[in-house]
């Protein structure tokens, strides 16, 4: 089994986990937390099958939990979740041209701006669900193979994709043109081709961005569109954020990497998963602040304090 | 109420006859010998009064000693109230000073993070030349362009001339070619009629 996407409640007592096999789980961080936690408590409090194919990606909104997974969207009611009730709000999915075969949904970010939701999927396009009213804005066409990652840069209103064709497209929100497109494998401080082209990790802090994937995971100062830092970090880079002064980075390899802006790697935090998938850092309660990582296996491991792995729970 | 107030009493009994096991014997043996010595008839023998009052004192020195205990009790007490409170208030300034250091630690880590950004910008434009001599190189390819362009307008205004010269001197000589052979048809004409003129 693997772990790929996790998200955590708008409470931040709860995290939710999808799989491969197409199902959620639903695992109460209060109860793994506690001082009386027992081994029960490691297990998911509740578990059903969201979708046929494997879910992807997880967003959470501020009531809602929307999982992709088999081309479509889904969303949950976290308090409807929570009391163990499971029927979804709604399913959609985009309108993709061939109706043959059914792209999977890749990425999905929140824009809080104007409350849509970005979705790359795999019919190379970045779809965009408004989701006030609940229709399909705009398709942003212009990648030559399927998405792997999509970022939203919030305050320029600009959204990043990144592909299996190698390509990190910019693309203004609201006119739905493509800005910019850096084509990272062609840079020679970062390319590594042994590896490949495609970009499977993206993430933005506004004015710098963190890609990886084939190419070794580089830092970009993105209104000059050079790279800044390249990260010495064997195998291929499959999800990182920023974190306060940090970048955290995970991939193949059974650790957690932290590094700094400057290109140095600080630390590598082993992990009991051979390879990771997902990484996710709980903002949203004060009193779980945990880093949770999931990946080639059932257990999810819960760092509690970023320099060691706490423990884990268990599909 | 009665089994309530005999469970005190032998509560309180307890109590007192845990402290000092001679105490209440002795006080005993006091009444005892009162009474013995108030009952008996005659004179009474001489030590009988002072081993009274010799208990009567001890009595009453077992008494000083037990409320010089419970002063120094409360005196205790009172000190420890004080550490207590004490302790209480080192342990929210300790919390307080935590919170700061967090706070500092959050600006801290701020400001490392702009630091590592300054360094990661600053090195990419050191890569770059110095605008300096760039704004040098610049001005004097101007000079260099502006040079050339004057040589190529002298260069080109010669052309000109000389050719307009040539253009003279070919209509001049074209001119000339033209009045010569004007002349040679008016002569051949001429000559013509003369021969006509003399053969009459």
């Amino acid at each position: 089994m693997s772990v790929f996407s996790q998200s955590f409640s708008p409470c931040g007592r709860f995290l939710a986990a999808g799989n491969n096999y197409g199902e959620i789980a639903l695992f109460s961080l209060s109860a793994a937390l506690s001082p009386d936690a027992t081994a029960l408590s490691q297990k998911p409090i509740l578990t059903f099958t969201a979708h046929e194919g494997p879910v992807f990606s997880l967003v959470s909104t501020d009531c809602q939990l929307l999982s992709a997974g088999n081309g479509e969207v889904s969303a949950w009611s976290w308090s409807e979740l929570i009391k163990k009730n499971v029927k979804a709000l709604w399913t959609k999915k985009p309108k993709y041209r061939s109706s043959l075969e059914i792209p999977e949904i890749n990425s999905m970010k929140l824009q809080s701006r104007d409350n849509s939701l970005v979705i790359g999927a795999g019919d190379n396009n970045v779809h965009i669900l408004d989701l006030e009213h609940g229709v399909f804005k705009s398709v942003l066409q212009g990648h030559s193979d399927y998405i792997h990652c999509v970022s939203v840069r919030e305050r320029e209103a600009e959204i990043l994709s990144g592909g299996e064709d190698g390509a990190v497209r910019i693309w203004d929100s609201r006119t739905g043109q493509s800005v910019h497109c850096i084509e990272v494998y062609k840079y020679e401080t970062c390319a590594r081709p042994q590896y490949g082209k495609w970009i499977s990790c993206l993430t933005t802090d506004s004015d710098w961005m963190l890609c990886g994937g084939g190419p070794s995971l580089s830092l970009w100062h993105l209104r000059s569109l050079s790279p800044t830092s390249v990260f010495p970090l064997s195998g291929c880079q499959r999800y990182s954020v920023f974190h306060q002064d940090m970048i955290l980075a995970v991939g193949e390899g059974p650790f957690v990497s932290h590094c700094l802006l400057g290109g140095d790697v600080k630390a590598q935090i082993p992990c009991s998963l051979q390879s990771v998938n997902t990484l996710q850092l709980n903002s949203n309660s004060t009193e779980h602040q945990v880093l949770t990582v999931g990946g080639s296996s059932k257990h999810i491991d819960v760092f509690t304090n970023l320099s060691y792995r706490a423990f884990s729970l268990s599909f | 109420m009665g089994a309530v107030t005999d469970d005190e009493v032998i509560r309180k009994r307890l109590l007192i006859d845990g402290d000092g096991a001679g105490d209440d014997r002795r006080i005993n043996v006091l009444l005892k010998s009162f009474t013995k010595w108030c009952s008996s008839p005659g004179p009474p023998e001489e030590g009988f009064t002072q081993r009274m009052l010799g208990t009567l004192a001890q009595c009453e020195f077992s008494m000083g000693k037990t409320m010089m205990v419970y002063n120094m009790n409360l005196r205790e007490m009172e000190n420890y109230e004080d550490i207590y409170r004490n302790i209480e208030q080192n342990i929210t300034s300790a919390h307080e000073k935590i919170a700061d250091c967090k706070k500092e630690i959050q600006r801290a880590k701020r400001i490392r993070k702009n630091r590592q950004e300054y360094d990661a910008l600053a090195k990419i434009i050191q890569q770059h030349p110095d605008r300096h001599e760039t704004l040098q190189q610049l001005e004097a390819l101007d000079k260099e362009l502006q040079q050339l362009s004057n040589i190529k307008d002298r260069v080109d205004a010669k052309l000109e001339l000389r050719k307009k010269q040539f253009h003279v001197l070919l209509s001049t000589i074209q001119e000339l070619q033209q009045t010569l052979d004007n002349d040679e048809k008016a002569d051949d004409d001429n000559n013509q009629g003369s021969p006509a003129e003399n053969g009459d």
